[in-house]
């Protein structure tokens, strides 16, 4: 059980990463972006490519996968600004051009990093007395430590602009913003993360696909979702912090759906139903808890 | 540290296990990427290879199945989540499965026993499929389908086929592998091969037809994409009256002219036995991998009617079935 949980979280702070940067362009920029399909993709491509030929660092392949992520993240905006292509088919082009950049990058679809030095087998050794823990640890720093810079960066006035931009467009425009270079920016931001994300997830899961990225937009709205209805907030810290949140409740799901799912009757090809099925129970705890109260304090 | 105390703790049942022949149910884990008829017969295979030699469900062991439903960001888990359940062996259908079985379980002494990777080198599973000393707790059996061989067949077929074309999706491991093979192999047999990308299902029509006029045969491999959309290549194969072979003989019905292949329930009964082995005591670093053979040729009639085509007797007499009439039929005996 408890072991299992720890893996749970694991993913939950791996995958947190591209929940951020869903984040950034759903509830910040109020830009649909479907690029992540492809970014998240492009970030495991990178990374495995540079861990297999070149023995890189396992963490600055984590950074070079987020400078690429930021450069597909600015063809989307490029596309979008500058060519005038809607917003949806902007980010739909993106991820059907990286699908073919990503193939180029691997040279073929899947990558095994069985037999290279990962940065879960660096972290393992490293911090080896913290034992089962040792790679929680250092993805919950990683992902807390970017979660701080991120609320540090909202706080600033370009922070503050970018929110802007997606709050109210005329506003900022009248104050002499150009909203052009900041949706772009903050599109290239967003896809930075998920590729850091994709990066990370190659080097836990030891190995990177070329499907691995199909749904990526799926679970990283999940996590919004579900992180922003158990923790409303208008506050930024607050709004990272439910992103997080919504995302371990999504990858304890899925490890529930898979340990316990049977013993209410679902067999293997029911995984995504149960898996779902979970999440709808976590939005609802609230609501149904909220509504008790309400009756409780009205007796 | 702990992994290996629980390795070593496992490692000890089994022993205990073999030694003494009793116990609690010994639990295996089986995973495939997706639900596809070829993987679920691998799985049934697997089973009833254990059933046969003496191993009752419920009773000497315990089956805990599982599928990624095609999304490989779920093999991970699946494979955490084994490893909680303790279970004595894992069998993991497809690479992308026993590459997270082989990450998550190594050090802990668990065998992986891996089916339906068509290079299993290439994909890093193991070191050698021959030498398997090196190979650590891993073996299993490879689905690599004998492409020269398919070639060969089509060149036997009809001596003026010149060039193949090749529908594929680039994304699929097994698929990209068989296709640059018979792009190596191709010019030997004097053939060239001609290439068309469909990344879903969906593009798999329009790939089809950018090739109709430019080649004299088609051959789709073991490309799940492909073959999910393999009426579009019947159609396109019937619009230019060129053969087509289909390297999946479930899928003789639906119109290729021949289609060869491995049967994935004897596939699965190949599984089986390398977990019988295990099951027996052996060490999986004594087992090499194992290669399917025995390729069948089945032969559909009344698709090489529709394109005036005639089968060679050398042909006809080493099928194992063919379509006639609307049905199939299978050489007795078989």
């Amino acid at each position: 059980m408890g072991s299992i949980l720890i893996h749970a979280a694991e993913q939950g702070f791996a995958y947190g990463i591209a929940a951020l940067g869903v984040f950034i362009t759903f509830r910040i920029l109020r830009f649909p972006d479907l690029t992540v399909d492809g970014s998240f993709v492009t970030g495991a491509a990178i990374a495995s490519s540079l861990l297999t030929s070149m023995g890189v660092d396992p963490f600055l392949a984590l950074a070079v996968a987020f400078g690429a992520g930021c450069v597909a993240g600015a063809v989307t905006g490029l596309l979008h600004t500058r060519l005038g292509i809607t917003d949806l088919l902007a980010g739909v082009l993106s991820m059907i051009m990286l699908y073919s950049i990503n193939l180029r990058i691997m040279g073929k679809p899947n990558i095994s990093l069985l037999r290279v030095t990962t940065l879960s087998d660096v972290v393992e050794k490293a911090l080896s007395p913290l034992g089962a823990v040792a790679l929680l640890v250092v993805l919950a720093g990683l992902t807390f430590l970017i979660k701080l810079v991120l609320d540090a960066f909202f706080r600033t006035e370009f922070g503050l602009a970018l929110r802007a931009t997606g709050d109210n467009e005329a506003m900022i425009v009248s104050q002499g913003v150009n909203t052009k270079s900041m949706k772009v920016f903050g599109l290239a931001l967003s896809n930075g993360l998920v590729a850091m994300s994709g990066a990370l997830v190659a080097q836990y899961s030891g190995f990177a696909d070329v499907g691995m990225g199909v749904g990526t937009i799926v679970t990283g709205l999940a996590a919004v979702i579900v992180g922003g209805s158990l923790i409303r907030s208008r506050r930024i810290g607050w709004m990272t912090a439910s992103v997080l949140v919504g995302s371990l409740i999504y990858r304890v799901a899925v490890m529930f759906a898979l340990r316990y799912g049977y013993l209410i009757g679902f067999q293997a090809s029911d995984l995504k139903l149960v898996t779902s099925l979970i999440v709808i129970v976590a939005l609802v705890i609230p609501t149904v808890r909220e509504r008790l109260m309400r009756k409780v304090g009205s007796c | 540290m702990k992994r290996g105390i629980a390795g070593l703790a496992v490692g000890l049942l089994i022993v205990a296990i073999a030694v003494t022949g009793l116990g609690a149910p010994i639990r295996i884990g089986i995973c495939k990427i997706v639900e596809h008829p070829a993987l679920d017969a691998n799985e049934r295979g697997i089973i009833d290879a254990l059933t046969a030699a003496g191993y009752v469900e419920g009773k000497d062991v315990e089956y805990i199945l599982a599928s990624a439903q095609g999304d490989p960001n779920n093999s991970i888990p699946i494979a955490q989540n084994f490893l909680a359940k303790g279970v004595t062996l894992v069998v993991a259908i497809s690479t992308p499965m026993a590459l997270a079985a082989v990450e998550v379980f190594e050090g802990t002494g668990v065998p992986v026993v891996f089916s339906a990777v068509t290079d299993p080198v290439a994909a890093g599973l193991v070191l050698d499929d021959d030498d398997s000393s090196q190979n650590g707790n891993v073996t299993g059996v490879s689905d690599l389908i004998d492409v020269a061989g398919d070639l060969a067949l089509l060149k036997e077929l009809s001596a003026s086929v010149r060039r193949v074309g090749i529908v594929y999706n680039p994304g699929e491991a097994n698929s990209a592998r068989l296709t640059t093979i018979a792009e190596a192999a191709g010019p030997g047999l004097g053939l060239s091969v001609v290439k068309a990308v469909a990344d879903t299902s969906a593009n798999v029509p329009a790939a089809a037809q950018s090739l109709v006029g430019r080649v004299d045969a088609f051959y789709v491999t073991t490309d799940n994409t492909v073959v999910s959309a393999i009426d579009a290549v019947i159609a396109a194969a019937e619009e230019g009256s060129v053969p087509f072979l289909m390297a999946d003989p479930t899928s003789l019905r639906f119109g290729p002219v021949l289609a060869t292949g491995f049967d994935y329930y004897k596939h699965g009964l190949l599984a089986g036995d390398i977990v019988l082995q295990i099951l027996a005591g052996k060490k999986p670093n004594q087992i090499p991998v194992v290669y399917q053979t025995g390729a069948e040729i089945h032969l559909n009639l009344d698709a090489a009617a529709r394109i005036g085509l005639e089968f060679p007797a050398s042909l006809i007499d080493r099928a194992t079935g063919i379509f006639f009439g609307g049905a199939s039929w299978l050489r007795s005996g078989d």
